[in-house]
């Protein structure tokens, strides 16, 4: 683990400085604007398409070619914009955007680069999945090559993940999140309870801690890192807690970020069905959104897989998010009663607050929310011969393309980050227990999404 | 009944985030905990206030308390 030499500093963020302290509202705050702007260009007859630009399909060296000489300015202007942008966020939570602003142009060259292999019209013939290709990439970078550590300034992977989920939220229809959110519920509140039950009754047999037990359980069951992080806060867990949990949900999930999709290809799983089971199954939401999208990815191509690439981030958003995500205030709640009455009575005198179900809620998911709500609402009234002559093209497609780019930076920055000889070693107790939960789970998972409510993803509808 | 002795109202006089035993920095605790940024961040709602202690080893909410508050300069 490393260490640190730097002054203590006490609490900083607090009350209304949530707002511009943390990530999740500057998630929220940036993707709202985002759609609001689409919009008002929309109503005055124009679109923010220009600046959302993103390569088209080629399949010679020379049409691409053409594409950026005609649409250079265009990158350019789009590089410019997410500097700005984002320079205002790091410097509001405290970082130094003069290491942020090379690195982040780093990222971005490398994004375009993924992206135009993703154009390309052979890249499904060599399975050249974008998401996949650019945590290849960034892997190979990261762990073979090596980068200085200041550029790490610019790899927030959590920041760019949540980003691309409020700006998801605006391409899903409000109706789907409805229709689907209960059952989506049901289906995570049972897998995620247990699986951690599982990986908890386990490492407690195996005579590990209660705390690191209930830390492992929640990694496993809910939200990943975050879910750790959070329980781990909640439940007074050791300093060396944390980063055994890390250590074996950043194993797993790069693990299952390259199998799921694979093993769903084997089965032909409908992309709906596929994104479903990846999103009670994987544990950090960009993990998942990767392996969602390279399957999705893969719908309407010559290997015969049913349904469509919006199919598989509708469901997987909708389980992940609605379904595990927006609880970890509660698990952390209830273990942190847990624990105070129960396991560590007399390590600190404190007592249980109710109020951090709310600050631990996930922020970005209001945005997620907003964003749904005000296009489902401009949508509304318009015929379909109207929403795909004029809505889809001049609103809904420039969102997807800044969408798709969030996504591709918090791809690449997953690769980037993730440097294996820095990660702490588990030990085998540990390890024992949360592979056994991610067995239930993705086993769990399966039989629910496809054999349970297959029928019922399979049939969700996107715009 | 008895659970409810367990769940608190309002503020503590001596919590943990005025402390000079605690530190929450996200960016130290980013630099601490290695690999959290690879599928979380130091600056996450799910991480509220929390932090290390340096007296007891452990992490925590800066809204918990002990016996061995130390006064902080800082503010909360």
């Amino acid at each position: 683990m490393a260490t640190t030499t730097t002054e203590t500093t006490g609490v900083k963020a607090s009350g209304w400085q949530e707002f511009w302290a943390k990530e999740d509202w500057w998630a929220v705050w940036l993707g709202l604007g985002i759609v609001a702007l689409a919009y008002i260009f929309y109503l005055s007859g124009s679109s923010i398409s220009w600046i959302a630009v993103a390569p088209g399909k080629w399949s010679t060296l020379s049409q691409l070619g053409t594409q950026f000489s005609k649409n250079g300015i265009k990158y350019l202007a789009l590089l410019a914009a997410f500097l700005v942008l984002f320079s205002i966020v790091i410097t509001f939570i405290g970082q130094k955007a003069k290491e942020f602003i090379p690195s982040f142009i780093f990222i971005f060259v490398l994004s375009t680069i993924i992206y135009v292999i993703g154009a390309w019209d052979q890249a499904n013939k060599y399975n050249l999945e974008p998401p996949l290709v650019a945590l290849l990439l960034g892997l190979i970078i990261s762990n073979v090559i090596g980068l200085p550590r200041w550029l790490d300034a610019g790899f927030r992977v959590e920041f760019y993940i949540k980003l691309g989920i409020v700006l998801l939220g605006a391409t899903l229809p409000f109706t789907l999140i409805i229709w689907a959110g209960s059952v989506a519920i049901l289906q995570a509140s049972i897998v995620s309870l247990v699986t951690f039950f599982v990986i908890f009754l386990t490492a407690r047999k195996l005579g590990l801690d209660h705390r690191l037990a209930a830390v492992l359980g929640a990694g496993g069951a809910v939200c990943g890192v975050s879910a750790s992080i959070a329980v781990a806060g909640a439940v007074r867990a050791k300093k060396e807690h944390p980063p055994i949990a890390i250590s074996l949900v950043v194993l797993w999930a790069i693990v299952l970020i390259f199998l799921l999709p694979l093993v769903c290809r084997a089965l032909g799983l409908p992309t709906g069905v596929a994104g479903a089971w990846i999103g009670t199954s994987e544990f950090a939401d960009a993990a998942g959104l990767a392996a969602a999208q390279s399957y999705g990815n893969l719908a309407g191509h010559h290997l015969g897989i049913a349904g469509t690439a919006d199919q598989a981030l509708a469901s997987y958003t909708l389980i992940k998010v609605i379904g595990r995500d927006i609880w970890i205030g509660i698990w952390s709640f209830v273990l942190a009663l847990i624990s105070v009455t129960l396991w560590e009575r007399n390590e600190t005198n404190s007592k249980v607050q109710v109020g951090q179900i709310w600050w631990r809620f996930p922020k970005f998911v209001i945005g997620f929310l907003i964003a749904s709500i005000l296009t489902t609402l401009i949508v509304h009234g318009n015929s379909l011969a109207d929403y795909t002559k004029l809505v889809k093209p001049s609103l809904i497609l420039p969102i997807t393309s800044l969408r798709t780019w969030a996504f591709t930076f918090s791809f690449l920055s997953i690769g980037l980050t993730t440097r294996f000889r820095d990660l702490a070693s588990t030990g085998f107790k540990p390890f024992l227990a949360f592979t056994f939960g991610v067995v239930v789970n993705v086993a769990l998972g399966y039989f629910l999404s496809v054999v349970v409510f297959g029928h019922y993803w399979s049939a969700i509808v996107t715009h | 009944m008895k659970i409810f002795n367990f769940i608190q109202s309002g503020k503590s006089e001596a919590m943990c985030g005025l402390c000079a035993h605690f530190q929450n920095d996200p960016a130290i605790i980013e630099s601490t905990y290695a690999g959290l940024t690879i599928m979380s961040s130091g600056f996450a709602s799910v991480r509220d206030q929390d932090g290390l202690c340096d007296h007891n080893q452990i992490y925590l909410s800066a809204r918990d308390s002990c016996p061995h508050f130390t006064a902080h300069a800082g503010e909360y």
